[in-house]
């Protein structure tokens, strides 16, 4: 495995906001990971993602993404790096509503400037895969949270990212539309695609991700690669019996 | 949970003998507690005597024997299930103890006993969601429903450690 992002001692203040928002945060994420960026509001997880994304810039330390080093990119080229390498997928979807589904997906191809009929292959192949491609003609407003979401992870994966990264993806769904958004992710890490995903939800995370991150107070608390399960009922659960002495 | 309102509620189903009370009640549990045949013949024994159960067929083999909710028995276990609980919170964990005692004796290193603490919650949360998918595709929706409670239960726990941690850190930062 190969390491795609690799964050080196990594701090980031913000003028006037008392303190740093991340301390001294040094991470590597591996090339197959589905890892989970978790830890109480305010304790930097939505940083730590602008940083990798390259929207912010680090105080400190060093980010690099796929062996670049986001600190000696120009905007211009900082840019085109995040529509070639990276997909975005937000909490409220983002799609623009006087496009429709197909154009949404589109749109990350055309502004890297790939040629349209690949382009649009992909994206048909893409909203195949997510089971929404009888909606290609839609407009977002007319769908459900979602199906939006499905669009979004569509968008995001148009270009072929080499990392997906997901800020609270199910936080504006049902629980139901909500698994069926994260089995989605899962099954796409299944076949390899890079995932990092910013969540609260600890059932979400444990359940989805082979690995959890946890900050607190912007700084690296723990890193957790969970096992595989096979649970047994009784080492997890025991329901209290008493005899009564009566 | 008390044995005598178990075997009442197995009961008010249908007659059982104290065998098919110890299957019964581990069945319900899941697999997560098991019942000892003992403690049942003792209740059974007591519930006989304080008339909320009876034997449902003429005396033979003790094993054998069928019990049946009474009246009084049925009263008494409809009276318990619309009963809120009202017990002290059940702080069991040793955690709850080693938390004390870390910030007394070991120095403090709180932080790490934390960390550990939490990848220890993490694990279980990931295996309980298991084991609440496996209830519910083997149409146990009730058992389904104990190991949501676990889950909740352990998210709760989680935040909990989270909160000890940024209170440590915050303490560490004013010193």
């Amino acid at each position: 495995m190969t390491t795609l992002v690799e964050l080196t001692a990594v701090s980031k203040s913000y003028d006037g906001a008392g303190g740093r928002v991340l301390d001294d945060v040094s991470l590597d994420i591996e090339d197959g990971e589905l890892t989970a960026i978790m830890g109480p509001s305010g304790s930097g997880k939505s940083t730590l993602l602008n940083l990798i994304a390259g929207i912010d810039r680090p105080s400190g330390g060093q980010v690099r993404v796929a062996g670049e080093d986001l600190a000696r990119l120009s905007e211009a080229r900082l840019a085109r790096f995040r529509r070639a390498r990276l997909g975005f997928v937000f909490q409220f979807f983002n799609l623009l509503g006087n496009l429709t589904v197909l154009e949404n997906v589109l749109l990350p191809a055309q502004l890297l400037g790939t040629r349209p009929t690949p382009a649009r292959a992909r994206a048909i192949q893409l909203l195949t895969q997510l089971d929404i491609a009888e909606l290609a003609d839609h407009y977002p407003a007319r769908l459900s949270g979602g199906q939006q979401q499905r669009v979004a992870v569509a968008r995001a994966l148009i270009n072929q990212p080499l990392l997906l990264l997901a800020d609270e993806p199910t936080g504006a769904l049902d629980t139901h539309s909500g698994e069926q958004v994260m089995e989605l992710i899962q099954g796409l890490n299944r076949e390899g695609q890079t995932v990092l995903l910013v969540t609260h939800d600890a059932k979400l995370a444990t359940r989805h991700a082979g690995r959890v991150v946890t900050l607190i107070d912007g700084r690296i608390h723990d890193d957790t690669r969970l096992e595989g399960a096979s649970p047994r009922p009784e080492s997890l659960v025991r329901v209290r019996i008493q005899e009564d002495q009566r | 949970m008390s044995l005598k309102f178990g075997i009442l509620g197995l009961l008010a189903e249908q007659p059982l003998h104290a065998y098919a009370v110890k299957a019964r009640f581990e069945d319900l549990l899941g697999g997560s507690w098991e019942v000892n045949i003992g403690q049942v013949y003792t209740t059974l024994q007591r519930l006989e005597r304080d008339g909320l159960v009876e034997p449902a067929e003429p005396r033979g083999d003790r094993g054998r024997l069928p019990y049946r909710l009474t009246e009084v028995g049925r009263k008494a276990i409809e009276t318990w299930l619309a009963e809120p609980e009202s017990e002290p919170q059940q702080l069991r964990e040793a955690i709850y103890l080693k938390l004390l005692l870390a910030a007394r004796v070991a120095n403090g290193d709180l932080s790490a006993l934390l960390a550990r603490q939490r990848r220890v919650y993490l694990q279980r949360l990931k295996d309980l969601a298991v084991l609440e998918e496996r209830a519910r595709s083997e149409g146990r929706d009730d058992l389904a429903l104990l190991y949501q409670g676990a889950i909740l239960h352990t998210e709760a726990d989680l935040k909990w450690v989270d909160a000890c941690a940024q209170a440590t850190k915050t303490g560490e930062d004013r010193r």
